[in-house]
């Protein structure tokens, strides 16, 4: 019996106006292939969730917590949406990250690791261990 | 969904004032999950690839931490109000550190179809068309 190692990986669709100056035609096309290929990852078994982010939204920041207003649809590189891929390997995910029907209007696909632990906390946990190791010597 | 950049604001922390701020995130992250407002969170690896173009011809390699933009890791909430989501994101432990935090909304359906009802009538792939019918209802 063999076991699969399988990793997970977001994919973050980058710049949601590629819309614009697509004729009709043109738009639907990329509209059915898109959920077809949504769907098909899902059945697959490859993609377990996925959804579009709304333009609106707010960016918090600061000591003081400031709120700032969107809108993110006006930049190439507002993220638009996501899938959560669970597959064999990152070739596999870029390969998926390929078959994106925005890629050829302009869309931009990030394709991240989905880490087991946060790199803050890793780093945390390296200086206590180092720390420890200081006070022994 | 909470987008949490910049994920290097440990950076000239002493140790113990990162376990310090580790720990009160993880407080906040299991007051949160305590409540029930937590559907999914993960962090994210600095490694990846950004693909691009028609047929995703240009691959091109993270990382990804070193700016202050980068995404370093992703909390969808169940918040009964936006206002809610945004002072959940005003409560995160890291803001006085240099993160920020953009508080998307998150939808059934892309507003690139949305510009476009018309289209979702006419979607020809059989998968795609129960979905948008299942939004609908």
């Amino acid at each position: 019996m063999s076991t699969t190692t399988k990793s997970d990986y977001l994919l973050l669709f980058r710049g949601n106006v590629w819309d614009r100056g697509l004729s009709p035609a043109q738009l639907q096309k990329v509209v059915s292939d898109w959920m077809a290929w949504f769907e098909r990852l899902k059945a697959e078994g490859k993609c377990t969730g996925g959804h579009p982010l709304e333009d609106e939204g707010k960016v918090v920041s600061g000591k003081q917590r400031t709120v700032a207003d969107g809108p993110f649809a006006e930049s190439k590189e507002a993220i638009g949406g996501y899938f959560y891929l669970t597959v064999a390997d990152e070739n596999e995910a870029i390969e998926i990250a390929k078959q994106c029907p925005g890629l050829e209007h302009g869309s931009v696909v990030e394709v991240r690791p989905v880490a087991e632990i946060c790199s803050v906390k890793q780093r945390a946990e390296e200086y206590s261990k180092r720390e420890l190791a200081g006070a022994r010597a | 969904m909470l987008l949490f950049r910049g994920p290097h604001w440990d950076r000239g922390l002493s140790t113990d004032e990162l376990q310090q701020v580790m720990d009160k995130v993880m407080a906040w992250f299991e007051g949160l999950n305590e409540r029930g407002k937590i559907k999914g969170a993960q962090p994210l690896g600095g490694q990846g690839r950004v693909i691009s173009g028609t047929d995703g011809r240009f691959v091109v390699d993270g990382p990804f931490t070193e700016t202050k933009e980068a995404v370093g890791g992703y909390l969808v909430l169940q918040a009964d109000s936006p206002n809610e989501a945004v002072e959940i994101a005003r409560s995160m432990p890291t803001l006085r550190y240099g993160i920020s935090v953009e508080v998307r909304p998150i939808l059934a359906e892309c507003p690139i179809f949305q510009r476009h009802p018309e289209l979702l009538r006419r979607v020809t792939d059989p998968a795609a068309e129960q979905l948008w019918v299942a939004v609908a209802a």
